[in-house]
């Protein structure tokens, strides 16, 4: 294989996206943020090489939705449109991997808050009609992880429990 | 009681207590000098929240409390890695270098260390915004975690019964005499989390 056609794992630089927000990159560079509990959820289009992540918190907003990023139900509509913008492009064919959702502090009985946002998220996105192509989800662990624009590579590194990656 | 229905001076006392009783109870447990080095309270945007333990790549390990009672929120004791080791080591009385990994009797220490220190710091809260007599605070036995600082952070800020843009955190850190170890604590009151509980004979509320 070329090297044109490998992957290049990104060694977690880029732009970093804080909790509850929105990033978008076209044409280069990468996308990185930090999760526990809360869902990294990839958006990537491998023909006009884009990419949004959002650091998805709660699985519902409940009619707050401020700022969209910040709930499963309102971030995906949101990073779709940013990701249009960006591109240019009034509609475009995209894929999805979610990241985190993990179970850190365990206070609580029922479904823990990581689980129900990764299930949130797999609802909102089979309803827009975008398929999930790789998912690093659940565990008792945080997880750093980098989106490579342009590849769509998923970069993610952890304390204690290595590095993977989703291509 | 709600928190914007205290006097900002009188929380302020409060909290300025909590950490001196706080430094006296981790003083008293190692049985040396804890220095109160940093006391803070501060309204953050929630993005300025996860990064306030910092935003490196070094793991910290941290002790989570759950507040119940006069005073509820989450309260956490952090410190970096080696730190932590070292207060280990300190409290089982082995040269500081000797633990290596966080194994059970490593946690364990900590452990105590947040449930004496955190306990010391709530109740002087509580007795300084409470009168006489009230039921105090019911802390959960603290929870260990070792991961990156925001992942540390972004736990109990999603540990809130409903996260808000905004929160009050109080933070605290000492230095401990003759040792390398610093640790801090953080306490995240909920969003109410100064309101007593409802007693038993008040009416429920929207009853009409």
């Amino acid at each position: 294989m070329s090297d044109r056609l490998t992957p290049r794992p990104v060694l977690l630089e880029g732009e970093n996206v804080e909790i509850g927000q929105i990033g978008v990159a076209v044409g280069g560079g990468a996308l990185k943020t930090l999760v526990g509990s809360c869902v990294g959820l990839v958006l990537h289009s491998q023909s006009l090489r884009a990419a949004a992540l959002a650091h998805v918190m709660l699985p519902a907003s409940n009619g707050h939705g401020t700022p969209p990023g910040k709930y499963a139900d309102t971030a995906v509509p949101e990073a779709v449109r940013l990701l249009c913008k960006a591109a240019g492009e009034p509609s475009l064919a995209c894929t999805a991997k979610l990241v985190g959702g993990a179970a850190m502090f365990a206070f609580h009985s029922g479904i823990p808050i990581g689980e129900q946002n990764v299930a949130a998220l797999e609802r909102i996105l089979a309803d827009f009609g975008i398929p999930i192509t790789g998912r690093a989800c659940g565990g008792g662990h945080g997880r750093r992880l980098a989106v490579d624009v342009v590849s769509g590579l998923v970069t993610i590194q952890t304390a204690g429990h290595g590095t993977e990656y989703l291509k | 009681m709600t928190i914007s229905g205290i006097a900002p001076d009188r929380f302020a006392n409060a909290f300025r207590r909590g950490a001196e009783d706080a430094s006296a109870a981790l003083s008293k447990w190692l049985g040396r000098p804890a220095t109160l080095c940093v006391e803070r309270l501060d309204a953050l945007p929630i993005s300025a929240a996860a990064a306030v333990l910092g935003s490196g790549d070094e793991p910290i390990c941290g002790c989570a409390m759950r507040i119940d009672g006069v005073v509820r929120g989450l309260l956490l004791l952090a410190t970096a890695d080696a730190a932590g080791l070292a207060l280990a080591d300190t409290l089982l009385e082995r040269p500081v270098g000797t633990s290596v990994s966080w194994d059970d009797l490593e946690r364990s220490a900590v452990v105590e260390t947040a449930n004496i220190v955190g306990c010391a710091y709530l109740n002087a809260i509580c007795a300084a915004l409470e009168p006489a007599g009230s039921d105090g605070i019911l802390p959960s036995p603290p929870l260990f975690l070792r991961d990156f600082p925001a992942v540390v952070m972004e736990a109990i800020l999603l540990e809130q019964p409903f996260p808000a843009d905004t929160v009050l955190l109080a933070r605290t850190e000492f230095r401990i005499a003759g040792t390398p170890v610093e640790c801090g604590l953080v306490f995240l009151p909920d969003a109410t989390g100064l309101a007593p509980p409802q007693s038993p004979t008040a009416e429920p509320r929207g009853r009409p």
